[in-house]
């Protein structure tokens, strides 16, 4: 029976050589390192800032809204301003509850105001609020900064409000402030809560306070505007298609429309890290590549040597991809390390906030699977850089050698 | 019969067709030490790869220890070289990664009938046998042409073939050490039964050896 190449005396030859040639094997593992390490923390980072962005944006918002397509019902105020009310929410209600896809829903009864506070006056957008329908829509509890989440909403003055606009407004949990509609009617409200989206454009303008408040000051029970879902899968949109073919009257916009910028920037940015990580790999395959090739032009009179004494060509093959192995795996296993220590040390580094992101440290993911496929790519391109020597190495005539000496 | 070569006939095609064996037969008895001599160019080399079953592409009969040569497979002529033929060559071919003794024991590992203590064992005695067992853990590089001539010849020992192939042993060293390879390859025809077939330019050795083959442009002069 023949014997196997995968034995005791190749892997012994493979290891001498590895180890005699110590400085060439230690740079090709060095490369090895390097193209790892720097793999795992590229998608690392990139998928930290993207997961950031992600959670800020999209979970910070509806994946679907629902609002009045033209203004039918409106309810005039004092700056001729008009509050688009949405008919038939019973219809949807009932066509929501219906789909599989929709994991919960609210409804809302937006409005612009002006805010008063002691030291400044804004006009933002009041979003009128359930809030037990809310907080099953928004986890606000873990991006609270000050005071409550919606649950101190059910004191009907009360406020919650970004903390851009927070600042703006130069109030914090417990101050009092004004609230004027467009009607003219004005409110005395309490800030129960201050939070943070770590997105400057929505601390800086978005406000909660209990739907009755603001149906009771615009004179309309029940006032709905919008009604926001959250989908049990984002992707899925198709919710939209039975949405939009029962009326012509409302607007349907899922999160893609929303966000187009983001969401573009997210793919280009995951493209880009990819092939970075992967070229990087790619180059330390290369070095690999030459010390390896090298080493078979340069033992090309050992590899006749073998040959002569009875060793096969699937032998010299292995003692060379046994090397490519043996660098592939250490420079991996230590490219996963430095990969994780590095990370690790740009998540602890201090973040200098822009006006856009909010954020005390960068962004890193910890995901077990980037360590996997860094170390799965390293191993592999190292085997696929050496096993081009390798059959160089077993194609070597002995015959041809020998003469040429 | 160890080894019997029949009517082998070789060609060069590059850079043109050449004939460079024509029709050399030869046999060779266990304990035979056979000197080929020859001008440069005159086809003795080949004729040895052809032999040492390097080189399979020729026409005519080889037979080593009356195995058809040209029926093995590459991994069964590997595997035949391996166990019943061994190398000696002008320019030692010892590997520099390795040190005397692994270098020895490389194609007994290969053989893979021993252990490694045992193949470990009989290279000491090899060594002995050569004078070298001070260098057992010498890196090759750092002995003389003459040790390392030593050192090969322990190391086509070491599976006991049957077949010796001696391609200008001599050849890189000075007369002393010439005497002292030969009279060792001498000695294995007698004490071990080895065949040797060897070529050389030496007159000194070609008188001392049993059989003497001159080859001219490729044919065989008895």
């Amino acid at each position: 029976m023949a014997q196997s190449a995968f034995n005791k005396v190749n892997l012994f030859i493979a290891f001498q050589y590895l180890i005699t040639r110590r400085k060439q094997s230690i740079l090709a593992t060095v490369g090895v390192i390097l193209g790892v390490s720097i793999f795992i923390v590229m998608i690392s980072f990139m998928t930290g800032v993207n997961g950031f962005l992600d959670d800020a944006v999209f979970n910070g918002s509806p994946d679907i809204i629902i609002s009045k397509k033209s203004v039918k019902s409106a309810t005039k105020g004092v700056f001729g301003l008009t509050i688009p009310a949405l008919e038939e929410v019973d219809d949807i209600d009932k066509l929501l509850s219906q789909n599989d896809n929709v994991q919960s829903f609210s409804h809302q009864l937006v409005s612009p105001a002006i805010l008063i506070s002691d030291a400044q006056q804004l006009p933002v957008s009041i979003n009128g609020i359930f809030p037990d329908e809310e907080t099953a829509m928004v986890d606000l509890d873990h991006r609270l900064i000050h005071g409550s989440g919606f649950k101190g909403l059910q004191k009907k003055n009360s406020v919650l409000m970004g903390i851009s606009l927070a600042e703006r407004l130069q109030v914090t949990a417990g101050d009092e402030l004004k609230m004027i509609l467009p009607n003219g009617k004005n409110q005395q409200l309490i800030v129960a809560g201050i939070f943070s989206f770590g997105i400057t454009t929505i601390d800086n303008i978005r406000t909660y306070v209990h739907i009755e408040t603001l149906q009771q000051l615009l004179g309309e029970k029940p006032l709905i505007t919008n009604i926001h879902i959250k989908l049990k899968d984002r992707e899925d949109v198709s919710v939209k298609t039975p949405l939009e073919q029962s009326t012509n009257a409302i607007n349907v916009e899922d999160w893609k429309d929303s966000n187009k910028t983001i969401v573009i920037g997210n793919k280009v940015r995951n493209v880009l890290t990819w092939t970075i990580s992967f070229a990087l790999l790619l180059v330390a395959g290369f070095g690999i590549y030459n010390i390896l090739n090298s080493t078979v032009i340069q033992k090309r009179k050992d590899i006749a040597v073998l040959k002569t004494m009875g060793y096969r060509s699937k032998d010299i093959v292995f003692v060379f991809l046994v090397q490519s192995f043996i660098i592939g795996f250490t420079g991996s296993l230590f490219g996963a390390f430095f990969g994780y220590l590095i990370s690790y040390g740009i998540s602890r580094t201090p973040l200098e906030t822009t006006d856009f992101l909010i954020a005390s440290t960068y962004p890193v993911t910890f995901n077990p699977l980037f360590y996997f496929l860094g170390s799965s790519f390293g191993i592999l391109t190292s085997l696929f850089a050496g096993y081009f020597p390798s059959q160089k190495a077993s194609r070597v005539d002995p015959v041809t050698i020998i003469r040429g000496i | 019969m160890i080894l019997e070569a029949s009517d082998i006939n070789k060609y060069f095609l590059e850079p043109e067709k050449q004939q460079v064996l024509n029709g050399v037969s030869l046999n060779a008895e266990v304990g035979d030490l056979i000197s080929i001599y020859g001008e440069s160019g005159s086809g003795k080399s080949t004729l040895l790869y052809i032999l040492s079953t390097l080189d399979t592409k020729f026409q005519g009969t080889l037979n080593i220890l009356d195995q058809p040569i040209k029926n093995l497979t590459p991994d069964e002529l590997a595997n035949f070289r391996n166990k019943y033929i061994g190398f000696v060559y002008q320019f030692h071919f010892l590997l520099h990664e390795f040190n005397v003794l692994q270098n020895i024991m490389l194609p007994a590992l290969k053989l893979g009938i021993k252990n490694a203590e045992e193949i470990k064992e009989d290279a000491y005695v090899l060594l002995k046998e050569m004078g070298m067992q001070d260098f057992a853990k010498r890196r090759s590089y750092k002995l003389s042409g003459g040790q390392q001539q030593r050192v090969a010849i322990a190391r086509s020992l070491i599976n006991d073939p049957a077949l010796i192939i001696a391609d200008e042993p001599t050849g890189n060293l000075d007369q002393k050490n010439t005497m002292i390879i030969f009279d060792l390859l001498k000695e294995i025809t007698a004490t071990k039964n080895k065949t040797v077939v060897m070529a050389t330019h030496n007159l000194s050795i070609q008188k001392k050896s049993h059989r003497v083959i001159e080859i001219i442009d490729g044919s065989v002069r008895l």
